[in-house]
Parts: structure tokens; sequence; C-alpha cells
């Protein structure tokens, strides 16, 4: 197993709330929204598992030989124990109704595009799953055009479906998480303009007041 | 070979810029040292993109002063890394010869004389590092000759058409051997070359309009006189900023022991930044945005304060 201390990117003399927020910080940037369907995405939940397991082993060191978590995160608190990003955060594709887009779901799971586009070509009823997982089938391969364009069909065809509107929203160029966190720059200005009108709001009301 | 590949040096640290300026000397003076003097006119801001990419796993490389051609009696500082330019400087010469010998098939006999000329100049060159590495010489020319075949074909989809160019630039990770290494690599280098794909059309776009050159865009969208309307350059904007989600989320993935800040500059504020710059036609006008340097006269890429 490698040091849980380089794991978290923490010195071995870091106090339990900078290990926390070392934790904390790289269980967001491992999160699955950043990684849905994404062909990558089995690296990014090992990621999250080995992060967990230097977490807890750090936890259960500091804590001597006792309970596993004496510190901030109880069990159940830190995100293996709930298992969200195991089972339910990165592979997490609604099961269907029809057998055959199962099937091409289950080939998705298992990085089989060619398998999955075999399967699903052959289908004679093209509704807006089949345009759904044809996207997700050329996202996939990083045709974003060609996802992009099957993933509006499907929201055409069928409005309200939370699934397929994500979907398009990954095509969409919208800053993921981490990366506006780290490196919106847009976003601080907006940030530093809400200041500024704040500040402006503050002189006009000191100035109203008496 | 295109030099939209670049960090946003106005918001580097002076060590980055450093770091930054060493790897690309260094990979100069390995493409001198292996490829002969005239080798050295090839090095690019994409290539060493490349260099930090595949050596940020590994421990930071020393560098030291050396000996520049470009000031004469000067030095300056170079990574020295043999091992990790060595297949960094062959893949650059096997991509420029080859583009170069693309080149030459769509221009007239007469045009495609400096062309001629540049691949005559290289030609041993080519040789050695196409010895060096022979699968990716031969992905280079299967690739390139599936991209010329849509081409022809005139072919409305972008998405074919930067696949065929990006999986020359994922190859540069296909010799990686850990998954867990050579995958989000390949990933971050496919993104990469699909942005530098979709980058270069659209710097061309105009050109290729007026001298009826195919441009994907010209088939993809509607063109009026060479410019794209506002919202289909939203819409491209949009993709590449999708493959800057997908190539920041492989990045992520890779245990980067240096150039961390350098290559997340690069995916993140260096792609929309250059992006930014060819949609508003200042890219090639030499008027970059700040932080994006300029392109050369003669069509190389020079970090600023540089000089190659």
């Amino acid at each position: 197993m490698k040091d849980p201390y380089e794991v978290l990117g923490v010195s071995r003399t870091a106090s339990d709330n900078e290990i926390k927020a070392a934790y904390r910080e790289l269980v967001k940037k491992y999160h699955p929204d950043n990684y849905a369907n994404n062909p990558l995405a089995d690296l990014a939940s090992e990621k999250v598992k080995e992060i967990n397991e230097a977490y807890d082993a750090i936890t259960r060191s500091r804590a001597g030989q006792g309970s596993a978590y004496n510190g901030g995160y109880q069990p159940g608190g830190s995100y293996q124990s709930s298992g969200s990003y195991q089972s339910g955060g990165y592979k997490s594709y609604q099961t269907s109704s029809n057998a055959a887009y199962s099937q091409v779901r289950s080939y998705l799971n298992a990085n089989q595009l060619d398998a999955a586009e075999s399967l699903l070509n052959t289908a004679s009823n093209r509704d807006a799953e089949w345009y759904y997982l044809k996207g997700m089938i050329a996202y996939r391969r990083g045709w974003l055009d060609e996802a992009r364009q099957h993933y509006q069909t499907a929201c055409a065809m069928v409005p309200g479906n939370y699934e397929y509107q994500n979907a398009l929203r990954s095509v969409q160029g919208g800053y993921t998480p981490y990366r506006q966190t780290n490196y919106q720059r847009s976003d601080m200005d907006t940030a530093c303009d809400i200041c500024n009108a704040l500040m402006c709001l503050n002189c006009l009301c000191g100035g109203c007041g008496r | 070979m295109f030099g939209y590949v670049r960090p946003r040096t106005d918001v580097l640290s002076s060590e980055e810029m450093d770091a930054y300026r060493a790897a690309y000397c260094g990979l100069c003076r390995a493409l001198g040292k292996q490829y002969g003097f005239r080798a050295r006119f090839l090095v690019n801001y994409d290539m060493t993109f490349l260099y930090l990419l595949r050596s940020g796993v590994r421990d930071r490389a020393e560098a030291k002063r050396c000996w520049c051609p470009a000031r004469g009696c000067g030095k300056k500082v170079c990574t020295l890394d043999q091992v990790g330019f060595e297949t960094v400087a062959a893949r650059t010469v096997i991509l420029c010869v080859e583009k170069l010998r693309d080149n030459l098939r769509d221009e007239s006999f007469f045009r495609s004389l400096p062309d001629r000329f540049l691949r005559l100049l290289f030609r041993r060159a080519y040789k050695k590092a196409a010895r060096r590495l022979p699968s990716f010489a031969a992905l280079t020319a299967e690739q390139l000759g599936k991209l010329r075949a849509l081409e022809q074909a005139h072919s409305p989809s972008i998405d074919a058409t930067a696949d065929a160019f990006a999986r020359i630039v994922a190859g540069c990770a296909a010799d990686v051997e850990e998954p867990a290494l050579r995958r989000p690599m390949e990933q971050v280098l496919y993104q990469t070359g699909r942005f530098l794909y979709l980058a270069d059309a659209l710097d061309d776009l105009r050109d290729d309009c007026q001298n009826g050159v195919y441009n994907p865009l010209r088939f993809r969208f509607t063109p009026q006189n060479g410019e794209l309307s506002a919202q289909e350059l939203d819409y491209l904007t949009q993709l590449t900023d999708s493959s800057v989600n997908l190539a920041g989320a492989a990045l992520a993935l890779l245990p980067l022991r240096a150039y961390d800040r350098l290559l997340e500059n690069t995916v993140y504020l260096g792609f929309p930044a250059v992006f930014a710059a060819v949609r508003a036609y200042k890219f090639r006008a030499k008027a970059g945005l700040p932080g994006i340097g300029r392109r050369s006269a003669k069509g190389g890429n020079t970090p600023k304060g540089e000089t190659e």
C-alpha cells in the first residue's frame, strides 16, 4: 500500500484539520460528476478508493489502536463507508425496460464501444433512449459534435428526462466543479463584481443613514 | 507544429515560466543533438507540452545553462533529460515531416517548392526518427491518409476529421506501458489533438473559403464570406470547452510529480485563451491576447522573451 500521507499530499506533521481539508479537496476532485460517462471513470473510482483507504489509515493510526474514526468523520460519514462513489456514482446508468438497451448499457459499463454500437444499430425502433445511448457511445469516443446532436434529439423527444438533460449539459462546455473552483477566472471576476456591488451598496446605505 | 498548445504565461509564476522555457530550450537542444542543427527549427510549443505531459509523472530533470544558437555566444537554461526528450524529439521530426509531405499533395508544383525543399532538408532526420519509432511513423502516415480521404470526400463531420488527427497525437503515449498512466495520457492527448485540429480549422477558415480549399467547418456550418455566425462560433467554443473538461479530468488522474501547474494552466487557461484569440482573428494577426504570446513571422512560435 502507498504511503497514506503521500496519497493525500500532506506532510506527516499536518494537523487533523489539514488532513481533513486535503481529503475533502481530493474527493471533490474525483467526484463522479466530473467523470460522468467518462471512459476513465473506473480509474477515478479506484482513485477515490485509494484516497478513502489512505484517510482511514491516517485517522486510525492517529487515534491509536482504538476506533477507526476519532476525528471529524464517523463510520458512515466517510465517502467510502457511504459507498456513494463506488456503486452509485460512476456507473449509475438507469436500467432500461428494453433488453437490448440494457445490454448496450452493460457494454458501455465495460467500455466495449464497438459491441454497444453494433447492438444499438440493430434496433429497429429509434426512440429517445436510442439517441441517448448513441450519444453516449459518441461521447466516450470523444466525438463531441455527434454526441451533442444525439443528446439534443433525445431531449427533444422526451423533454423532461433528467438523465438526457445531464448528458446534454456535459457537451455544452459547462465548467466541471473542480475546474470551476480552480481555473474559472471569469467566476472570480464575477465574485469581484459582487463584492464591488456590495461595497457600493454599503456606501449608498451608509450615505442614506444618519 | 501549430503553436496552439501553450500556457497563459501572464498567470504563471516566475519559477513555472523558467521551467517552461527550460523545457522548450531542452527540446530544441535535444533536436539539435539527435537530428542535427537544422532540426532545431522544428521546436514548437505543442511538442513542449508533450514533453511536459510525458515527463510530468517523473521527478523533474536537472537543468543547466547551455549554448543557445539564437543568442550567438549566449547561454540559456535547458532541461537535460536525454531519455525524456529522445522520443519527443523523434515524434517532433516525424510529425513535422509527415505534415510537410501531406502539404505537398495539396499544392501545385511551384507553390509546393518551399515545402519540397524543407522536406529534402529533413529527409535524413526523418529516416532516423522513423527507425527509432517505426510504429508511430506508420500510425502518422496511416491517419494522415485517412484524413486526406475524408478531405477529398468533403466530409461534413468535424468529429471524423478531428479524430484522424487526434489519434496521431494520442499515439504519442501509446508506448507507455502502465495502463493507469497510458489511458489518461492518451485521453489528454486525444482531446489536445482535437482542440488543435478545430483551432487550426477555424484559423484557416477565411483563407480556405477564399481559395476553395477543404475545411471541415465549411461543410459542417454555413460560413458567410469565410466567417461563421456568432451562434456557430458559440457552438464550436462549447465543443472545445468540453474537450478542455475531458482533458482536465484525465490530467487529474495522472500522478504528476512535476509540471502539474504548467499542465493545468495549459489545459484550463491556455486552450480557452488561444481559442478566444483564434475566434477573434487575433491569433494569426500577431495581436494575441495577454499571456498567450505571439506567432513569429516564420510561422514558428516562441515563448515570451524567447528567440528561436
